[in-house]
């Protein structure tokens, strides 16, 4: 059921601009490579040419001699490791001893331009001695010796991150119960994030022992907290500027080696040092979708409805943890929604590789069992003779109601948005009814809005936004959020004027500064709107009642029948009595004094499971996707060509239609490009240098352009969640989820050949095809038909 | 990037004297080969000499029965062309597909064939059409001019200044891109000219060639069936993490077999 939207909002639900898309178009927006500041120093680093190394030594001299140079630092220079998960630190600013990845950072120099930089890098001479190299997880989870990174306990392998194993229900009995039951192993390759912005950061350290950072990331906050930590400064003393962001997807999350590095040169030269990483460096940055290796078994009974599932999982982290150990549990936590699982288990192990780290990309750790997990229940579907779209609507977990793994799940829209695809896609007149080649698939998806935890334990709010009204009208909103483009910043400013009646135009959205903003812990795991939302909701409303309370006054009748819209306030009981807004304003500041109000938001505490590991994945809401995919596949060549993808999502309430459609497309194309072309690879030692990239740059690693993106029609559908602003949940990263198994399950229907691995390139559609017709030939597969054994 | 000098000649004879007295030069023309290797410090030449204002190397014109393009023709021009599309639309549509827009308005005929990437479009249709490259000294018949991965037959100071098309019966090109950059994995120029039906492979190997099996077969019947049985053999063919040796055989009886459709 979908709880009913209110229908008097006048801005929020309504199609609006973004506040900064005027400056952004037309080139005026201030990016962090923008900015120079006098006497600006620029700074490189030097980087591994090994995939794994102890290093010996390190002689600068001849960098440092070198005239423009103003300062050189090493490992040495901050030996305090970091890590954006408290309780797995195990990186350096830059390499104290040993080296994990080509393109580890080992040294850094500042210099008065770039290129002197570049040449005094040349003259640091780097002694290694090199270590055997584990490139893929399964040498990795085997090895004995040469770990990556020391046990953390004697006779353990070191190069196991993490592992978690958890069931819920009784998995082996729902097996053995099962009519059915399906097993499949499946492979999801590394992607990055490919920002159009490289990482880049600023620092000046003053003599009055205070350093700012500018820096384009996604986590102000915790770049503050790990600054002041690594570079042992009084929190207070260090400040962390974020200019507007171009673009991040999760690639600037955490820390890295660049903000140290600027902070730690300009406390040596006195001077502002800027570090711009190339392209290359972006890729070796990387901290983007894990490589999985997958292994599930999923059963049904009679009738069709699910069992049981049991899960596998080995992930290849690369170098470090990142945020790794909650990817690792990402990788089976977020599965148990939008169908009821019965019985649920799965064993994720997380191992270092010599590889550049992956970390969180977009629909963190629960993109890569999505795929799987939405390929077997096409499988499942196809043997117990049931349209696909009818078997997920024969298993809906329902709304109001508790997942096994006891995530709360509150509003879900979800039967609404299938409905949606089913129908705009003419799915029943075309599903296995298309010629020979060409074909429909269905997937479906859940995702949260934001952790119910923060990244390091503490009961403070996770989001705040404080509000300051001035005599002109004009309200000024000071808010905590990450603007990376998604539309944190328009959020705040429609939700301020939808409270306090002012045009959008008279609403200033100061942000991206901790010297005067609330915190807010970033924009990740798509949070931003449900908690920034609520916290600007709550502090708006504090302004708005001390302004209807003063103009109640002045206008001797209740306060709730003053209305503040469209820059006036307004007797409800008497439309032809109003006030311009400024006025209203003026009442309030000579009624109450100086207009301010901070608002905050934490989520509900008590709403997950008791287990080790329950905190994880718990969520105030959840959103939900379906998408149909059509495709067209060349079985000649192997080229499968998308040509729409329907995507109906469940965003709880849309508080701009075009931003959350903008979301939904955005992330529709995200995943198709994960689908077909995109893969973060390294080459072995056949094939050049063991462990260097195979493609880090924009020439070679396959990202579709505008022109290569499909058509897409996208259908918003809003449960208005009862905790969310106004309803909302996300809009952000659920609606990537279903792109990749709705494309495999599409190329299914057009020739019969199921896809378990990614990329569906030509050259892996190709060899399928190939093996395809070895093994008996290519047809269509005929209508779902019930299987022997399975009852009707 | 390194620092160099930058020349910017006003003569085809000032160019070569410029080349000459430089310690390390190169030509440049669209910079679109020659800029990205810079900047990757592949290449660092002292002095780079810009054929930009070069008068002698433009133009389109039809004499003698073949399209003759000035070497500085932009890849946009050949495509855009009245001349070329009237005479040889196969290498109009071929230009077309290089790249995309900003390559092909900065990007040249001359820069392509002197670059031989091997991945490049351009060379399927100098073997394909029998084509001739005119340079400051000289002419060089296609199937002499590209001699390796990025080796041409042009000595360090040689200029091209335009690549003769004689104008077939009949030509297509199919190619199979590189969905990132757009070069050719794969590409195949099909043309039936007066001396018989030629076949240019780029993208396949180090080196562009003909396939001369493929030649022989639609000699004695034009026809995509003709060549449907023969298979290449992928030994000495490029192998990469886009498209394995393997494939990209394959790829080639493909493309061939739609050129030939094309062709009508
Ligand atoms: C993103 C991208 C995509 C591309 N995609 C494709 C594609 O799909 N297909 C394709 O074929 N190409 C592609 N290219 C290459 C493009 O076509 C180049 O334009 C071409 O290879 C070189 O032409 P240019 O005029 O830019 O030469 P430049 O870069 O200026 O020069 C290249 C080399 O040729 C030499 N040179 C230039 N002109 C002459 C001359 N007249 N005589 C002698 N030597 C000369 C230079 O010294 C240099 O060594 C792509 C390039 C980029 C950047």
């Amino acid at each position: 059921m979908i709880r009913p939207s209110r229908s008097d909002h006048r801005v929020i639900g309504h199609p609006q601009r973004k506040i900064e898309g005027l400056a952004k178009s037309t080139g005026r927006a201030v990016y962090t490579d923008d900015i120079t500041l006098p006497g600006m120093l620029h700074g490189k680093i030097l980087r591994s040419p090994h995939p794994h190394a102890e290093i010996v030594s390190i002689d600068t001299t001849a960098a440092a001699a070198l005239e423009g140079v103003h300062a050189v630092i090493t490992g040495r220079d901050m030996p305090v490791q970091y890590g954006i998960i408290p309780w797995t630190p195990d990186e350096y600013p830059l390499c104290v001893n040993r080296v994990r990845y080509i393109g580890d950072g080992v040294a850094a120099v500042a210099a008065l331009d770039e290129d002197t930089a570049n040449r005094a890098l040349g003259l640091i001479d780097v002694e290694y001695r090199e270590l055997p190299a584990y490139l893929t997880p399964q040498e990795a989870a085997a090895a004995t010796t040469d770990f990556i990174h020391e046990p953390k306990k004697p006779g353990h392998n070191g190069n196991v991150t993490k592992r978690v194993r958890l069931e819920f229900g009784d998995v082996d009995d729902g097996l053995d119960e099962s009519e059915l039951v399906v097993e499949g192993d499946y492979f999801f390759e590394g992607t990055t994030h490919t920002p159009i912005e490289p990482h880049c950061a600023i620092g000046l350290f003053e003599g009055d022992g205070k350093l700012t950072v500018w820096s384009a990331t996604q986590v102000p906050h915790y770049l503050h907290r790990e600054l002041a930590r690594v570079l042992d400064l009084e929190g207070a003393k260090v400040r962390v500027v974020q200019p507007l962001v171009g673009g991040a997807f999760g690639g600037k999350s955490e820390p890295f080696d660049l903000e140290f590095c600027v902070a730690k040169l300009s406390m040596m030269t006195g001077r502002p040092v800027k570090i711009l990483y190339t392209r290359e460096e972006v890729f070796y940055a990387h901290r983007g979708r894990h490589p999985f290796h997958m292994r599930y078994r999923t059963g049904v009974d009679g009738e069709g409805k699910l069992k049981a599932v049991d899960a596998e999982i080995l992930l290849d982290g690369g170098a470090y943890a990142s945020f790794g150990l909650v990817t690792t549990y990402y990788a089976g936590q977020l599965l148990c929604a939008p169908y009821a699982l019965p019985a649920y288990r799965f064993d994720s192990t997380r191992v270092y590789t010599n590889k550049p780290a992956c970390g969180p990309k977009r629909g963190h750790g629960s993109v890569q069992p999505r795929f799987a997990f939405e390929v077997q229940m096409d499988k499942l579907a196809e043997r117990v003779g049931m349209d696909p779209i009818e078997f997920r609507r024969l298993n809906f977990i329902g709304e109001d109601t508790r997942t096994i793994n006891e995530l709360r799940i509150t509003s879900n829209g979800f039967l609404e948005c299938l409905e949606a695809v089913e129908r705009a896609s003419d799915w029943k007149a075309r599903f296995r009814q298309l010629p020979f080649g060409q074909g429909l698939g269905i997937a479906g998806s859940t995702y949260i809005s934001g952790t119910n935890y923060p990244i390091y334990p503490n009961d403070m709010p996770q989001s705040g936004v404080q509000i300051q009204i001035d005599r002109s009208g004009r309200v000024a909103v000071f808010s905590g959020g990450s603007e990376i483009g998604q539309g944190c910043d328009s959020v705040v400013a429609y939700i301020a004027a939808e409270e306090l009646g002012v045009p959008i135009s008279h609403v200033r959205v100061l942000r991206g500064d901790t010297d005067f903003t609330p915190v807010d812990l970033g924009a990740y795991s798509s949070r931003v709107t449900f908690m920034l939302g609520n916290a600007c909701i709550q502090a708006a409303r504090e302004l708005r009642a001390k302004v209807q309370s003063a103009v109640g006054e002045a206008w001797e009748c209740p306060p709730d029948r003053v209305d503040l819209l469209g820059g006036l306030a307004v007797d409800t009981a008497d439309p032809a009595r109003s006030l311009p807004i400024a006025e209203a304003f003026n009442l309030a500041e000579a009624r109450f004094g100086t207009l301010g109000a901070t608002g905050s938001y934490n989520t509900p505490k008590d709403v997950h499971g008791e287990y080790r590991g329950g905190t994880i994945g718990a969520s105030p809401a959840y959103s939900f996707t379906a998408h149909v995919a059509e495709v067209r596949v060349d079985v000649e060549t192997g080229i499968v060509e998308v040509e729409k993808i329907w995507i109906a999502h469940d965003c709880g309430k849309a508080l701009n239609p075009v931003l959350v459609e903008g979301q939904m497309e955005g992330s529709a194309y995200m995943g198709y490009a994960e689908a077909l072309m995109e893969e973060q690879i390294f080459k072995d030692a056949d094939h050049g240098r063991a462990g260097l990239h195979n493609a880090p740059s924009l020439l070679d690693y396959r990202i579709p352009t505008s022109l290569d993106t499909p058509a897409m029609e996208s259908f918003i559908v809003e449960s208005n969640d009862p905790e969310g602003p106004y309803g909302a949940k996300e809009a952000g990263e659920g609606p990537l989820h279903p792109s990749i198994p709705a494309i495999a399950n599409a190329i299914y229907d057009a020739i019969g050949v199921r896809l378990d691995r990614l990329p569906f390139s030509p050259p892996n559609v190709w060899r399928r095809i190939r093996e395809a017709e070895a093994g008996g030939g290519l047809t269509k597969p005929g209508a779902p038909s019930r299987e022997v054994g399975v009852a009707p | 990037m390194h620092d160099f000098a930058f020349h910017r000649p006003s003569s085809l004879s000032d160019a070569v004297a410029a080349m000459q007295a430089a310690g390390e030069g190169k030509f440049m023309a669209g910079g679109q080969s020659l800029l990205p290797v810079m900047k990757l410090d592949l290449a660092q030449p002292t002095d780079v000499i810009s054929l930009a204002g070069l008068g002698e190397l433009r133009g389109i014109r039809v004499e003698d029965g073949a399209v003759v393009v000035g070497a500085a023709t932009t890849h946009a021009e050949v495509a855009d062309s009245d001349v070329v599309r009237g005479s040889i639309p196969a290498l109009a549509d071929l230009a077309g597909q290089i790249g995309d827009p900003q390559v092909r308005n900065r990007g040249t005929l001359g820069g392509s064939v002197a670059h031989a990437d091997p991945a490049a479009d351009y060379p399927a249709a100098l073997l394909a059409l029998g084509a001739t490259v005119v340079t400051d000294r000289r002419e060089i018949p296609a199937d002499d001019f590209f001699q390796g991965m990025f080796a041409t037959a042009l000595a360090e100071d040689e200029i091209v200044t335009a690549v003769r098309f004689p104008i077939p019966d009949g030509a297509a090109y199919a190619k199979f891109p590189n969905p990132a950059s757009k070069y050719a994995i794969v590409g195949v120029m099909v043309a039936r000219t007066g001396s018989g039906v030629r076949v240019g492979v780029t993208g396949a190997s180090p080196t562009p060639h003909r396939a001369s099996r493929f030649e022989a077969a639609l000699a004695a019947d034009f026809s995509p069936s003709a060549i449907a049985g023969i298979t290449i053999d992928p030994s000495g063919l490029a192998s990469d993490p886009d498209a394995s040796a393997a494939y990209r055989a394959h790829l080639v009886g493909v493309m061939a077999k739609r050129a030939v459709e094309a062709c009508g």
